[in-house]
């Protein structure tokens, strides 16, 4: 797994690519959770480039969003790949997390 | 007989071999004394009695490298008092750069310092602390074959003459002692770890329904879980909720290993508490869901809990972002998805429920992501749809949840198994 912070004209991106599972979730639990301590709102994450997440990918992204929660703060995913959807769908995580197309959406909404 | 011929060796010469053989009796006597032991509590005092003995020394230290800090600590020092020592362990620290040492350790080059007050790199602290005066000092990187251990310091030694080539390969032989003594202080604890394991795995099985197999009336349930490492986050039960049913739960925890170990203890210890007296699903899940919400790092939990009327063959499902299930009726098997709610211990909700009336010869089959997630050589995934076909194609065969199991298993020969694998079937009527 490859993650990629980026300022998107002054909005915070986590780019992800690659395998999000328990080997890599430790790391990207690092990178998230320093953002939330930071209280960064909203926060971008954008799932172009990953090909897989397990439950521990999950568990990670459902700590960083009750993290956030206790600032108000906004978690929002782009770009998930159809694949990945439809664990996020039958999982009905798509109730859980904001899920956006485009970045544009993201911003917009 | 002829007489022998006189040889006449130069004196120095003869000095010269007598120290090379002098310096080879105390390698193999330093050798010797190394491998005596592999504890390294008991290992340290002897490095470091016998370096001060050989440099005829009045003190000296060994700093260990600390890797995870990039700094130097005090492992051990002879310097008089033993409470000296502890307080160095305790309150110094070094940078990598910082003082004699930590040159020695950053340059991985011995340091020869005659006097310490020229030498603006001497870092005082130590002394201020121990009350003893540091004059001279001779400092050796202590490298293993994994790199950097330490530094060890010889303070104001008494011998001059030593030669700097045989203290290298005295330092030399510490580092590969310490670093024996360390391999050997893992493997104990990697084996300590390994036996708790097997105690947690067993522990967990425990966990699990006495026997795989239930009958009650017309409905047979049986479930086969094989755990990726010794101990897993998958689940399932039988149960009795209330008089005349049958409770069938399937569930998978997040992550793997001891923390989903943990946590699915917790979850099927609740779960026995407030499934009794309850014969409706979707209100147990409301409860479970609140109490599974306590949990660390955003842990959480897919499942399907199942109530069975056994005199009516009428089943509530409710189902917790948990997959579909593959539904056999009338010679058709469907991968069935009915309403679900998210996994437990995310958010505050309400799960719907499900009727499903079964009619007779009727099976359902209830997997965890494992099952269908299981990856080839080539890291393809086996996929949900190759297990509903390979179903579709063995419904007459009588051990189905086995030959699913065989099918994954050759499908990821060569592997190494990454996930829990759980499938429960419930058999109605037959």
């Amino acid at each position: 797994m490859k993650i990629e912070i980026a300022d998107n004209k002054g909005l915070k991106v986590i780019a992800l690519s690659g395998d999000i599972d328990m080997h890599s979730s430790p790391e990207l639990r690092k990178e998230l959770m320093f953002l939330v301590q930071k209280k960064v709102t909203p926060l971008f994450v954008d799932f172009r480039g990953v090909s897989y997440i397990d439950s521990s990918g999950i568990a990670t992204f459902v700590e960083g969003l009750k993290g956030m929660m206790t600032y108000g703060g906004k978690l929002k995913f782009v770009g998930i790949p159809e694949r990945i959807m439809e664990i996020f769908c039958f999982a009905k995580l798509d109730k859980v997390f904001e899920i956006y197309g485009t970045m544009n959406d993201a911003c917009n909404r | 007989m002829a007489e022998e011929p006189k040889v006449t060796v130069p004196e120095g010469y003869m000095r010269n071999i007598e120290k090379k053989v002098d310096d080879l009796k105390l390698l193999i006597e330093v050798s010797t004394l190394l491998s005596s032991t592999l504890e390294l509590d008991e290992l340290m005092p002897l490095v470091m009695e016998k370096a001060k003995n050989v440099m005829d020394a009045e003190a000296c230290s060994i700093l260990f490298y600390n890797r995870e800090t990039d700094k130097l600590e005090f492992e051990v020092a002879m310097c008089g008092e033993d409470s000296a020592s502890e307080i160095l362990k305790k309150t110094v620290t070094l940078d990598m750069g910082q003082g004699i040492a930590g040159w020695v350790a950053e340059n991985r080059q011995p340091l020869i310092i005659d006097d310490v007050r020229k030498d603006n790199r001497f870092f005082q602290d130590a002394d201020k602390i121990t009350g003893f005066t540091t004059r001279g000092i001779i400092a050796v990187p202590l490298i293993g074959r994994s790199g950097l251990i330490g530094v060890a310091e010889v303070i104001n030694p008494g011998k001059k003459d030593f030669d700097p080539e045989i203290f290298q390969l005295l330092c030399r032989q510490f580092a590969i002692a310490i670093e024996n003594a360390r391999y050997h202080k893992e493997s104990i604890q990697r084996e300590r770890l390994r036996q708790q394991l097997e105690i947690a795995a067993s522990l967990q099985k425990s966990f699990l329904p006495e026997s795989p197999v239930l009958k009650k009336g017309k409905a047979t349930v049986s479930a086969l879980n094989i755990s990726a490492s010794r101990v897993g986050g998958d689940i399932y039960d039988f149960i009795e909720p209330v008089d005349g049913t049958l409770g069938i739960l399937i569930g998978d925890v997040s992550g793997k290993g001891i923390s989903a170990a943990l946590y699915m203890a917790k979850f099927i210890s609740d779960f026995r508490h407030v499934s009794l007296q309850i014969d409706r699903p979707d209100l147990t899940l409301n409860k479970l869901n609140a109490l599974a919400s306590r949990a660390p790092m955003g842990m959480f939990l897919t499942a399907i809990y199942g109530i069975l009327d056994l005199a009516k063959g009428n089943l509530l499902l409710s189902v917790a972002g948990h997959p579909p299930f593959i539904r056999i009726s009338r010679g058709e098997a469907t991968v069935t998805t009915v309403p679900s709610g998210p996994p437990l211990g995310i958010v505050p909700t309400e799960y719907p429920v499900t009727p499903i009336p079964l009619e007779i010869g009727d099976r359902l089959l209830f997997l965890t992501d494992g099952v269908f997630d299981a990856k080839n050589r080539g890291g393809e995934r086996i996929g949900f749809e190759k297990i509903a076909d390979f179903t579709r194609e063995h419904l007459q065969d009588a051990q189905l949840v086995q030959g699913i199991v065989d099918y994954v298993e050759d499908f990821s020969k060569g592997t190494e198994r990454a996930d829990d694998l759980t499938l429960v079937e419930l058999r109605w009527g037959t």
